[in-house]
Protein backbone atom coordinates (compact mmCIF):
# COMPACT_ATOMS: atom_id res chain seq x y z
CA UNK A 1 0.00 0.00 0.00
CA UNK A 2 1.50 3.34 -1.02
CA UNK A 3 1.56 6.52 1.02
CA UNK A 4 -1.53 7.95 -0.66
CA UNK A 5 -3.58 4.83 -0.01
CA UNK A 6 -2.41 4.79 3.61
CA UNK A 7 -3.57 8.38 4.03
CA UNK A 8 -6.98 7.51 2.55
CA UNK A 9 -7.19 4.51 4.87
CA UNK A 10 -6.43 6.69 7.88
CA UNK A 11 -9.07 9.15 6.70
CA UNK A 12 -11.70 6.40 6.32
CA UNK A 13 -11.01 4.72 9.67
CA UNK A 14 -10.97 8.03 11.51
CA UNK A 15 -14.25 9.17 9.96
CA UNK A 16 -16.04 6.03 11.15
CA UNK A 17 -14.51 6.27 14.59
CA UNK A 18 -15.57 9.93 14.82
CA UNK A 19 -19.22 9.06 14.17
CA UNK A 20 -19.28 6.51 17.02
CA UNK A 21 -17.42 8.88 19.30
CA UNK A 22 -19.74 11.77 18.43
CA UNK A 23 -22.81 9.71 19.35
CA UNK A 24 -21.13 8.76 22.66
CA UNK A 25 -20.48 12.41 23.46
CA UNK A 26 -24.16 13.04 22.81
CA UNK A 27 -25.38 10.09 24.89
CA UNK A 28 -23.36 11.17 27.93
CA UNK A 29 -23.60 14.88 27.14
CA UNK A 30 -19.83 14.80 27.63
CA UNK A 31 -17.69 17.77 26.58
CA UNK A 32 -14.34 15.95 26.84
CA UNK A 33 -15.43 13.40 24.29
CA UNK A 34 -17.03 16.05 22.08
CA UNK A 35 -13.80 18.06 22.10
CA UNK A 36 -11.84 15.02 20.96
CA UNK A 37 -14.19 14.69 17.97
CA UNK A 38 -13.46 18.32 17.08
CA UNK A 39 -9.69 17.73 17.47
CA UNK A 40 -9.95 14.80 15.10
CA UNK A 41 -11.88 16.93 12.63
CA UNK A 42 -9.00 19.43 12.57
CA UNK A 43 -6.53 16.60 11.83
CA UNK A 44 -8.88 15.25 9.17
CA UNK A 45 -8.87 18.61 7.39
CA UNK A 46 -5.06 18.65 7.37
CA UNK A 47 -4.92 15.09 6.11
CA UNK A 48 -7.52 15.94 3.45
CA UNK A 49 -5.39 18.85 2.19
CA UNK A 50 -2.34 16.63 2.03
CA UNK A 51 -4.25 13.97 0.09
CA UNK A 52 -5.55 16.51 -2.42
CA UNK A 53 -2.07 17.93 -3.03
CA UNK A 54 -0.64 14.43 -3.51
CA UNK A 55 -3.41 13.57 -5.96
CA UNK A 56 -2.82 16.69 -8.03
CA UNK A 57 0.89 16.03 -7.99
CA UNK A 58 0.34 12.42 -9.05
CA UNK A 59 -2.01 13.38 -11.90
CA UNK A 60 0.39 16.01 -13.14
CA UNK A 61 3.36 13.65 -13.21
CA UNK A 62 1.47 10.75 -14.66
CA UNK A 63 -1.50 11.51 -16.91
CA UNK A 64 -2.56 7.85 -16.77
CA UNK A 65 -3.36 8.26 -13.11
CA UNK A 66 -5.98 10.96 -13.71
CA UNK A 67 -8.84 8.50 -13.25
CA UNK A 68 -7.44 7.27 -9.96
CA UNK A 69 -7.02 10.86 -8.83
CA UNK A 70 -10.63 11.57 -9.77
CA UNK A 71 -11.97 8.58 -7.83
CA UNK A 72 -9.78 9.29 -4.82
CA UNK A 73 -10.86 12.95 -4.82
CA UNK A 74 -14.53 11.99 -4.76
CA UNK A 75 -13.94 9.42 -2.03
CA UNK A 76 -11.93 11.88 0.06
CA UNK A 77 -14.70 14.49 -0.18
CA UNK A 78 -17.38 11.96 0.86
CA UNK A 79 -15.28 10.82 3.82
CA UNK A 80 -14.64 14.43 4.88
CA UNK A 81 -18.42 15.00 4.74
CA UNK A 82 -18.93 12.12 7.16
CA UNK A 83 -16.28 13.56 9.48
CA UNK A 84 -17.91 16.99 9.27
CA UNK A 85 -21.27 15.48 10.15
CA UNK A 86 -19.68 13.80 13.18
CA UNK A 87 -18.19 17.14 14.23
CA UNK A 88 -21.58 18.81 13.88
CA UNK A 89 -23.01 16.21 16.28
CA UNK A 90 -20.24 16.93 18.80
CA UNK A 91 -21.01 20.61 18.36
CA UNK A 92 -24.50 20.02 19.80
CA UNK A 93 -22.79 18.97 23.04
CA UNK A 94 -20.24 21.80 23.07
CA UNK A 95 -22.94 24.42 22.54
CA UNK A 96 -25.06 22.97 25.33
CA UNK A 97 -27.94 21.69 23.21
CA UNK A 98 -27.65 18.01 24.14
CA UNK A 99 -29.73 17.99 27.31
CA UNK A 100 -32.90 16.71 25.65
CA UNK A 101 -34.14 13.33 26.92
CA UNK A 102 -35.28 12.69 23.34
CA UNK A 103 -31.65 12.66 22.18
CA UNK A 104 -30.57 10.46 25.06
CA UNK A 105 -33.41 7.95 24.53
CA UNK A 106 -33.05 7.77 20.77
CA UNK A 107 -29.40 6.75 21.09
CA UNK A 108 -30.22 4.29 23.88
CA UNK A 109 -32.80 2.61 21.64
CA UNK A 110 -30.42 2.26 18.73
CA UNK A 111 -29.41 -1.20 17.41
CA UNK A 112 -25.87 -0.32 18.35
CA UNK A 113 -25.65 0.40 22.03
CA UNK A 114 -23.00 2.52 23.69
CA UNK A 115 -22.04 1.26 27.14
CA UNK A 116 -19.82 2.36 29.98
CA UNK A 117 -18.23 -0.13 32.38
CA UNK A 118 -15.66 0.22 35.15
CA UNK A 119 -12.86 -2.37 35.48
CA UNK A 120 -13.05 -3.69 39.05
CA UNK A 121 -10.30 -5.17 41.20
CA UNK A 122 -11.61 -8.69 40.51
CA UNK A 123 -12.31 -8.21 36.79
CA UNK A 124 -10.78 -10.63 34.27
CA UNK A 125 -9.99 -7.58 32.15
CA UNK A 126 -7.69 -6.09 34.76
CA UNK A 127 -4.02 -5.91 33.71
CA UNK A 128 -4.85 -7.49 30.35
CA UNK A 129 -4.35 -5.80 27.01
CA UNK A 130 -7.27 -5.20 24.65
CA UNK A 131 -5.46 -7.50 22.19
CA UNK A 132 -5.45 -10.32 24.79
CA UNK A 133 -9.14 -9.95 25.54
CA UNK A 134 -10.35 -9.52 21.95
CA UNK A 135 -13.66 -8.14 23.18
CA UNK A 136 -14.65 -7.05 19.68
CA UNK A 137 -14.56 -10.52 18.14
CA UNK A 138 -15.83 -12.26 21.28
CA UNK A 139 -18.84 -10.16 22.06
CA UNK A 140 -18.91 -7.42 19.45
CA UNK A 141 -18.07 -4.65 21.91
CA UNK A 142 -15.53 -2.21 20.46
CA UNK A 143 -13.73 -0.09 23.07
CA UNK A 144 -13.61 3.49 21.76
CA UNK A 145 -12.21 5.25 24.78
CA UNK A 146 -10.87 4.63 28.26
CA UNK A 147 -11.22 7.15 31.05
CA UNK A 148 -8.30 6.74 33.44
CA UNK A 149 -8.51 9.17 36.34
CA UNK A 150 -9.18 12.55 34.80
CA UNK A 151 -7.56 11.60 31.47
CA UNK A 152 -9.05 9.94 28.42
CA UNK A 153 -7.30 7.47 26.16
CA UNK A 154 -9.10 7.68 22.82
CA UNK A 155 -8.92 4.96 20.21
CA UNK A 156 -6.91 2.55 22.38
CA UNK A 157 -5.01 -0.13 20.43
CA UNK A 158 -4.47 -3.83 21.06
CA UNK A 159 -1.42 -3.12 23.22
CA UNK A 160 -3.34 -0.89 25.62
CA UNK A 161 -3.46 -2.59 29.04
CA UNK A 162 -6.51 -2.10 31.22
CA UNK A 163 -6.16 -1.07 34.84
CA UNK A 164 -8.42 -1.28 37.83
CA UNK A 165 -10.70 1.76 37.88
CA UNK A 166 -10.55 2.32 34.12
CA UNK A 167 -13.90 3.36 32.69
CA UNK A 168 -14.36 1.72 29.29
CA UNK A 169 -16.67 3.27 26.72
CA UNK A 170 -17.61 0.74 24.08
CA UNK A 171 -20.02 0.41 21.18
CA UNK A 172 -21.64 -2.86 20.15
CA UNK A 173 -24.80 -4.96 19.89
CA UNK A 174 -27.27 -4.53 22.73
CA UNK A 175 -27.28 -8.30 23.45
CA UNK A 176 -23.67 -7.96 24.62
CA UNK A 177 -24.12 -5.02 26.97
CA UNK A 178 -24.76 -7.06 30.15
CA UNK A 179 -21.99 -9.52 29.29
CA UNK A 180 -19.51 -6.68 28.77
CA UNK A 181 -20.47 -5.01 32.06
CA UNK A 182 -20.24 -8.36 33.90
CA UNK A 183 -16.70 -8.94 32.57
CA UNK A 184 -15.68 -5.49 33.77
CA UNK A 185 -17.29 -5.60 37.21
CA UNK A 186 -15.85 -9.06 37.90
CA UNK A 187 -19.15 -10.96 38.16
CA UNK A 188 -18.28 -12.98 35.07
CA UNK A 189 -14.93 -14.77 35.03
CA UNK A 190 -14.71 -16.51 31.68
CA UNK A 191 -15.63 -15.67 28.10
CA UNK B 1 -50.54 23.25 29.93
CA UNK B 2 -53.67 21.06 30.07
CA UNK B 3 -53.69 17.26 29.94
CA UNK B 4 -54.51 17.08 26.24
CA UNK B 5 -51.55 19.19 25.37
CA UNK B 6 -49.41 17.04 27.63
CA UNK B 7 -50.32 13.84 25.84
CA UNK B 8 -49.88 15.55 22.46
CA UNK B 9 -46.43 16.57 23.45
CA UNK B 10 -45.65 13.05 24.73
CA UNK B 11 -46.80 11.60 21.42
CA UNK B 12 -44.66 14.09 19.55
CA UNK B 13 -41.66 13.12 21.66
CA UNK B 14 -42.20 9.42 21.00
CA UNK B 15 -42.46 9.96 17.24
CA UNK B 16 -39.42 12.22 17.14
CA UNK B 17 -37.44 9.74 19.22
CA UNK B 18 -38.35 6.85 16.92
CA UNK B 19 -37.49 8.86 13.82
CA UNK B 20 -34.15 9.94 15.25
CA UNK B 21 -33.24 6.36 16.27
CA UNK B 22 -34.14 5.13 12.81
CA UNK B 23 -32.11 7.89 11.15
CA UNK B 24 -29.10 7.16 13.33
CA UNK B 25 -29.19 3.42 12.63
CA UNK B 26 -29.83 3.90 8.93
CA UNK B 27 -27.03 6.46 8.60
CA UNK B 28 -24.55 3.95 10.01
CA UNK B 29 -25.73 1.00 7.92
CA UNK B 30 -25.83 3.02 4.71
CA UNK B 31 -22.09 3.81 4.88
CA UNK B 32 -21.23 0.12 5.31
CA UNK B 33 -23.48 -0.75 2.38
CA UNK B 34 -21.93 1.97 0.23
CA UNK B 35 -18.45 0.52 0.73
CA UNK B 36 -19.83 -2.99 0.16
CA UNK B 37 -21.30 -1.92 -3.19
CA UNK B 38 -17.85 -0.80 -4.38
CA UNK B 39 -16.14 -3.83 -2.89
CA UNK B 40 -18.42 -6.29 -4.70
CA UNK B 41 -19.11 -4.03 -7.67
CA UNK B 42 -22.81 -4.43 -6.94
CA UNK B 43 -25.47 -2.27 -8.59
CA UNK B 44 -28.12 -3.94 -6.41
CA UNK B 45 -26.45 -2.75 -3.22
CA UNK B 46 -25.91 0.70 -4.73
CA UNK B 47 -29.62 0.96 -5.55
CA UNK B 48 -30.45 0.06 -1.96
CA UNK B 49 -28.12 2.82 -0.79
CA UNK B 50 -29.91 5.33 -3.04
CA UNK B 51 -33.27 4.17 -1.71
CA UNK B 52 -32.13 4.47 1.91
CA UNK B 53 -30.70 7.90 1.18
CA UNK B 54 -34.15 9.00 -0.07
CA UNK B 55 -35.85 7.44 2.99
CA UNK B 56 -33.52 9.28 5.35
CA UNK B 57 -34.27 12.49 3.48
CA UNK B 58 -38.00 11.87 3.99
CA UNK B 59 -37.43 11.22 7.68
CA UNK B 60 -35.50 14.47 8.01
CA UNK B 61 -38.48 16.42 6.64
CA UNK B 62 -40.92 14.43 8.82
CA UNK B 63 -38.92 15.13 11.98
CA UNK B 64 -38.73 18.86 11.18
CA UNK B 65 -42.49 19.08 10.66
CA UNK B 66 -43.26 17.18 13.88
CA UNK B 67 -40.97 19.38 15.89
CA UNK B 68 -42.11 22.69 14.44
CA UNK B 69 -45.74 21.79 15.08
CA UNK B 70 -45.15 20.86 18.68
CA UNK B 71 -42.64 23.30 20.09
CA UNK B 72 -44.27 25.76 22.48
CA UNK B 73 -41.73 27.00 24.96
CA UNK B 74 -38.25 28.42 24.72
CA UNK B 75 -36.95 25.40 26.59
CA UNK B 76 -38.61 23.02 24.08
CA UNK B 77 -37.08 24.98 21.26
CA UNK B 78 -33.60 24.70 22.73
CA UNK B 79 -33.88 20.95 23.22
CA UNK B 80 -35.34 20.39 19.77
CA UNK B 81 -32.62 22.49 18.09
CA UNK B 82 -30.17 19.81 19.23
CA UNK B 83 -32.41 17.07 17.86
CA UNK B 84 -32.68 18.82 14.48
CA UNK B 85 -28.91 19.22 14.28
CA UNK B 86 -28.40 15.49 14.89
CA UNK B 87 -31.06 14.64 12.28
CA UNK B 88 -29.28 16.85 9.75
CA UNK B 89 -25.96 15.18 10.55
CA UNK B 90 -27.48 11.72 9.95
CA UNK B 91 -28.82 13.01 6.64
CA UNK B 92 -25.40 14.39 5.66
CA UNK B 93 -23.83 11.01 6.39
CA UNK B 94 -26.36 9.28 4.17
CA UNK B 95 -25.73 11.80 1.39
CA UNK B 96 -22.02 11.02 1.64
CA UNK B 97 -22.89 7.33 1.24
CA UNK B 98 -24.88 8.30 -1.86
CA UNK B 99 -21.78 10.03 -3.22
CA UNK B 100 -19.63 6.96 -2.52
CA UNK B 101 -21.89 4.65 -4.57
CA UNK B 102 -21.70 7.04 -7.53
CA UNK B 103 -18.11 5.81 -7.92
CA UNK B 104 -19.62 2.55 -9.15
CA UNK B 105 -19.97 4.28 -12.55
CA UNK B 106 -16.20 4.23 -12.78
CA UNK B 107 -15.09 0.84 -14.19
CA UNK B 108 -13.75 -1.32 -11.41
CA UNK B 109 -10.34 -1.66 -13.10
CA UNK B 110 -9.90 2.06 -12.43
CA UNK B 111 -10.49 1.78 -8.68
CA UNK B 112 -8.67 -1.30 -7.32
CA UNK B 113 -7.17 0.84 -4.55
CA UNK B 114 -10.60 1.26 -2.94
CA UNK B 115 -10.87 -2.46 -2.26
CA UNK B 116 -7.36 -2.45 -0.83
CA UNK B 117 -8.32 0.37 1.53
CA UNK B 118 -11.50 -1.41 2.64
CA UNK B 119 -9.50 -4.62 3.18
CA UNK B 120 -7.02 -2.76 5.39
CA UNK B 121 -9.65 -0.88 7.40
CA UNK B 122 -10.30 -1.45 11.11
CA UNK B 123 -13.82 -2.48 10.17
CA UNK B 124 -13.63 -4.87 7.26
CA UNK B 125 -16.32 -5.99 4.84
CA UNK B 126 -16.34 -9.64 3.96
CA UNK B 127 -18.59 -12.25 2.37
CA UNK B 128 -19.10 -15.90 3.16
CA UNK B 129 -21.58 -18.69 2.34
CA UNK B 130 -23.61 -20.79 4.80
CA UNK B 131 -22.76 -24.46 4.24
CA UNK B 132 -25.39 -27.21 4.68
CA UNK B 133 -23.05 -28.56 7.41
CA UNK B 134 -23.21 -25.30 9.37
CA UNK B 135 -25.15 -24.99 12.63
CA UNK B 136 -26.12 -21.53 11.48
CA UNK B 137 -28.43 -22.95 8.78
CA UNK B 138 -32.05 -23.02 9.94
CA UNK B 139 -31.58 -20.44 12.70
CA UNK B 140 -32.55 -16.79 12.79
CA UNK B 141 -29.99 -14.02 13.19
CA UNK B 142 -31.41 -13.31 16.66
CA UNK B 143 -31.23 -16.96 17.77
CA UNK B 144 -27.59 -17.01 16.74
CA UNK B 145 -26.89 -13.53 18.13
CA UNK B 146 -24.38 -13.19 15.28
CA UNK B 147 -23.07 -9.77 16.32
CA UNK B 148 -22.69 -10.67 19.98
CA UNK B 149 -20.99 -14.00 19.18
CA UNK B 150 -18.57 -12.92 16.48
CA UNK B 151 -18.41 -9.14 16.53
CA UNK B 152 -19.51 -9.13 12.90
CA UNK B 153 -22.76 -7.63 11.69
CA UNK B 154 -24.69 -8.95 8.69
CA UNK B 155 -25.23 -5.87 6.54
CA UNK B 156 -26.65 -7.70 3.53
CA UNK B 157 -27.47 -11.24 2.46
CA UNK B 158 -28.52 -13.04 -0.67
CA UNK B 159 -30.85 -16.03 -0.42
CA UNK B 160 -32.93 -17.85 -3.01
CA UNK B 161 -35.46 -14.98 -3.04
CA UNK B 162 -32.91 -12.26 -3.67
CA UNK B 163 -31.08 -9.62 -1.66
CA UNK B 164 -31.99 -8.51 1.85
CA UNK B 165 -30.28 -5.45 3.26
CA UNK B 166 -29.70 -4.78 6.94
CA UNK B 167 -31.73 -7.93 7.70
CA UNK B 168 -33.92 -8.00 10.83
CA UNK B 169 -33.21 -10.41 13.66
CA UNK B 170 -36.07 -12.71 12.70
CA UNK B 171 -34.58 -13.48 9.27
CA UNK B 172 -33.63 -17.15 9.04
CA UNK B 173 -30.30 -18.18 7.54
CA UNK B 174 -30.34 -21.16 5.22
CA UNK B 175 -27.74 -23.35 3.56
CA UNK B 176 -26.47 -21.66 0.42
CA UNK B 177 -27.19 -18.10 1.61
CA UNK B 178 -24.40 -15.59 1.04
CA UNK B 179 -23.89 -13.14 3.85
CA UNK B 180 -21.96 -9.88 3.72
CA UNK B 181 -20.72 -8.77 7.12
CA UNK B 182 -18.65 -5.99 8.56
CA UNK B 183 -16.45 -6.32 11.60
CA UNK B 184 -12.96 -7.34 12.66
CA UNK B 185 -10.82 -9.82 10.71
CA UNK B 186 -10.56 -11.93 13.83
CA UNK B 187 -14.34 -12.06 14.20
CA UNK B 188 -14.71 -12.91 10.53
CA UNK B 189 -12.28 -15.84 10.80
CA UNK B 190 -14.50 -17.29 13.54
CA UNK B 191 -17.67 -16.59 11.58
CA UNK B 192 -16.22 -18.32 8.51
CA UNK B 193 -15.53 -21.47 10.53
CA UNK B 194 -19.09 -21.44 11.86
CA UNK B 195 -20.51 -20.81 8.37
CA UNK B 196 -18.52 -23.65 6.81
CA UNK B 197 -19.49 -26.02 9.59
CA UNK B 198 -15.87 -26.47 10.76
CA UNK B 199 -16.83 -25.14 14.20
CA UNK B 200 -20.07 -25.89 16.08
CA UNK B 201 -22.00 -22.70 16.85
CA UNK B 202 -21.77 -21.59 20.46
CA UNK B 203 -25.34 -20.57 21.22
CA UNK B 204 -25.56 -17.55 23.52
CA UNK B 205 -26.30 -18.30 27.17
CA UNK B 206 -29.77 -17.29 28.16
CA UNK B 207 -28.71 -15.95 31.57
CA UNK B 208 -27.35 -12.89 29.85
CA UNK B 209 -30.33 -12.42 27.56
CA UNK B 210 -32.68 -9.54 28.24
CA UNK B 211 -35.45 -10.39 30.68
Amino acid sequence: MDRLDSMLLELKDTSEFMVDLAYSSLLYNNRDIAEEVINMEVKMDELGDEIQKSLLDMAQKNPESVMKAFVAFRLQIAIEDIANAAASIADVVLRGYASSPVIHMSIKESEWTIERATVSETSVLRDKTLGDMRLWSHCGMFVMAIKRGAQYIFRPDKWTALREGDVLIAVGPEESADYFIALADGSRKEF
Amino acid sequence: MNDDEHSDSNRMEATVRELLTEMKDASETIVDLAYASLMYNSKDIAEKVEEMDRDIDDMKFAIRTKILMAVRTKEDAREMTGVLQVASAADRISEAAGEIVKLLHVPKEERPFINEIINESDEKIMMTRISPKSDMAGNTIDQLAVEASTGTKIIAMKNRYGWIYNPDGDVKLRAGDDIIVNGSLDGFSRLKKFASGDLPWEFPEMEFAED
